[in-house]
């Protein structure tokens, strides 16, 4: 493992070679056969949930074809902050179209597409026939949570891999490395609950280790651990859940306009908080979390059909304050 | 001569005392205008038409003896002609305030959400101005306020409502007409009169002037005739008329007779259901009525428009859903969520900076930052200020202050 002058740790410790990437062993093997022949390469579709290093393989990969001039030959883009088909028509589009054969031995250009599930429709549309023409000099890694939400086409002209729940053993390991390299002594049940609360999300159990360092004791125990995801997790959402249950449903609403006007959450962000949430809290019995699992995808489904996602929002909640009634 | 006038010319009210109706609106305005310091120097006085707005305005300036500068519709109101008028009027105090009875001018602007478009380009820019810097009160009257471009308006203005006329203070004007003009009058016809003109106090005298033209006599027949002036129902009258509505058909054909926004109108009753059903199994019914409405007002995009009959229908059927429980209460508007966005637009800009500055640096989106890494970084920051994340993150001093004092999400 290398060691640099980056602060987060995330970025610290990121891989820079495919061989140092954690618990990946066969979609690795695979790589590396295609980076023999740079040229064999396809476009590729990282699909699986977020911090198992589906990003981390990406850049790998343009480190491995390009050395450490690979920025230059690299459009890095995040689709769910320009993820119109503006975008896709103007960056991408003249980013894909340089010939960088002439440059050195790089092959092609590589255009990296991260979020690419939160394009839209006619984004993506665009994009299809963007991968088809500029083929000969560029490729496209395209990385999702969920490839459903990738139009077929697109599909079907990239190399499918998927990243499922990292190994909770080789996460431990890699956070017990990272304390090692940092002088930290990370005792083995705190490492665990990290592993344990940040569900097979390396991305957040490293932020999470760094944060109990930030409490500057010698020792990082299991205390330090629950007081750091106590703070950190997003207890508003909890607090606005539990007054709509308690059918106080005009504080609840009050609640949810802070998150959306302080924090600026669009409304499906908050959907996804309240699932996550929900299933954290203690008093309720399974099976009516099983019910309100029910009722927040129902208002899902609807925040994607609507027009207005406060109205859909306050639905919910009031659906929630008549269930704990 | 006097004969010819219009009778509401005529009869205009030349005191206080005589505006008929609105008494809360009438003491709100007088203590207002009466007052020394005024915490706002401008008053905004809204509601339907025709239950005296202008006329308190006129009635209470004679009164007291304030000369009113003032501009309305008729006057093209740009940016240009409203400064020329109204700048040397606001920053002058008359002369005669010192010598005379007079207490000085009052600059009325009647009708402001008549302040339109291209003609009148940069009309309200201008007239929030003149209130700003205005040394002499500001009055300013219209019907419907909850247009986009009057809310930095109604944020300089000390906001007064006036409501439709009631009935029977109508009727007594009108029989105070008809014995000045000697007219006999059967009860019945005034009834109908007032009944037709629905508490607009000014449309009621000129139909009691157009039935009774040339008579001595006015008679039940004699306003048969008479057809209910169309009226725009805005955003209030629509809110109201939905939510006592009886059925489901009686709050279609209102909301099918108003021409409100339907994005704003869905949000204010979204806002205001709560107030309406304070028992949560009718709320949640309610709601999802409404959750509906906007799925098809979804649907109906830019092009489906007939899908919009099902948007109203549900909308009716969300302020039915039970009749017989309906209190009258206040309403919210403009809606709550534009409110509270434009409060709180400073800080999440603030945030939404810090985001791509860390999106930038851990590859990962804003969005991602937002929720995934910032509560990490502000624990860390909390605990040590200097660390060398805020160097590397190139965050300024004034992110690092907002990222600890930032509530915890």
């Amino acid at each position: 493992m290398t060691i640099n002058d980056e602060a987060m740790w995330v970025e610290k410790y990121r891989p820079k070679t495919l061989d140092d990437v954690v618990d990946l062993t066969h979609i690795i093997e695979n790589l590396k056969a295609f980076l023999k022949n740079p040229h064999s390469m396809p476009h590729l579709l990282l699909a699986g949930i977020p911090g198992t290093g589906k990003t981390t393989v990406a850049i790998c990969i343009a480190r491995e074809l390009y050395g450490d001039k690979w920025k230059s030959f690299t459009l890095e883009l995040n689709a769910s902050d320009e993820r119109g088909i503006n975008t896709v028509r103007d960056r991408i589009k003249d980013f894909s179209r340089y010939g960088r054969t002439g440059f050195g031995e790089a092959p092609y250009s590589l255009i990296i597409l991260d979020e690419s599930d939160q394009m839209t429709g006619p984004a993506q549309t665009a994009l299809r026939r963007i991968m088809e023409t500029s083929s000969r000099t560029s490729r496209f890694i395209l990385i999702c949570n969920y490839s459903n939400k990738i139009i077929e086409p697109i599909q079907s002209r990239c190399a499918i891999f998927r990243f499922s729940k990292l190994d909770k053993c080789a996460m431990v390991e890699h956070l017990k490395k990272i304390a090692k390299q940092e002088n930290l002594r990370l005792l083995d049940e705190a490492a665990e609950r990290i592993v344990e609360y940040s569900e097979g999300d390396l991305r957040h159990a490293i932020n999470a280790l760094q944060t109990t360092a930030a409490y500057q004791k010698d020792v990082i125990d299991e205390k330090t651990v629950l007081q750091v995801f106590g703070e950190a997790s997003p207890r508003q959402v909890q607090l606005m859940i539990n007054k709509a249950l308690s059918g106080n449903f005009v504080e609840a609403r009050k609640m949810m306009y802070n998150l959306i006007g302080q924090y600026g959450f669009s409304g499906s962000e908050i959907v996804r908080q309240m699932q996550r949430e929900l299933m954290k809290i203690a008093y309720i019995p399974d099976n009516e979390k099983a019910e309100l699992t029910n009722i927040i995808g129902e208002y899902d489904y609807r925040l994607t059909q609507g027009a207005n996602s406060d109205i859909q929002l306050s639905a919910l909640l009031a659906q929630f304050s008549k269930f704990g009634k | 001569m006097i004969k010819d006038l219009l009778w509401v010319e005529k009869y205009r009210p030349k005191k206080i005392s005589d505006v008929v109706g609105n008494e809360l609106a009438k003491t709100k305005f007088i203590d207002w205008l009466k007052k020394k310091n005024r915490r706002k120097k401008a008053v905004l006085l809204y509601g339907p038409a025709g239950v005296g707005k202008t006329a308190l305005v006129n009635a209470a300036s004679n009164q007291f003896n304030f000369t009113i500068i003032e501009m309305n519709a008729s006057d093209t109101r740009t940016e240009k002609t409203i400064n020329k008028v109204g700048k040397p009027a606001t920053s002058f105090i008359a002369l005669d305030r010192f010598s005379s009875e007079s207490k000085g001018n009052i600059l009325f602007l009647d009708e402001v959400d008549g302040v339109f478009g291209q003609q009148d380009r940069g009309g309200i820019k201008a007239i929030i101005n003149i209130v700003k810097q205005s040394l002499i009160p500001v009055v300013m009257a219209a019907n419907d306020t909850d247009q986009k471009k009057l809310r930095p308006l109604k944020k300089v203005c000390q906001l007064i409502r006036f409501h439709q006329v009631r009935i029977p203070l109508i009727i007594t004007t009108l029989q105070k007409i008809c014995s000045a003009e000697n007219i006999e009058a059967e009860f019945e016809a005034l009834e109908r009169i007032a009944q037709n003109s629905q508490g607009d106090m000014r449309s009621a005298i000129n139909d009691l002037q157009s039935t009774s033209e040339g008579k001595e006599i006015l008679t039940l027949q004699d306003t048969m005739l008479l057809r209910t002036r169309n009226k725009d129902i805005g955003m209030y009258e629509t809110l109201r008329g939905v939510f006592s509505a009886e059925s489901v058909g009686e709050a279609a054909i209102m909301l099918s007779r108003s021409n409100v926004n339907y994005d704003d109108f869905l949000l204010s009753i979204s806002d205001n259901l709560p107030f309406r059903y304070p028992e949560s199994a009718d709320l949640a019914t309610a709601y999802d009525m409404v959750s509906k409405a906007d799925v098809f007002r979804g649907r109906v995009g830019t092009e489906n428009w007939h899908l919009l009959r099902y948007f109203f229908n549900l909308l009716a059927k969300a302020t039915t859903v039970s009749p017989k429980s309906f209190k009258p209460f206040d309403f919210i508007s403009p809606p709550i969520r534009v409110m509270s966005l434009f409060w709180t637009k400073n800080k999440r800009m603030k945030l939404e900076n810090i985001c791509a500055k860390i999106a930038l640096k851990c590859h990962v989106s804003r969005n991602t930052a937002k929720t995934d890494i910032v509560p990490f970084v502000k624990i860390m920051l909390e605990k040590q200020k200097s660390s060398k994340i805020v160097s590397w993150l190139k965050l300024e001093p004034d992110d690092l202050d907002y990222l600890i004092k930032m509530n915890k999400l």
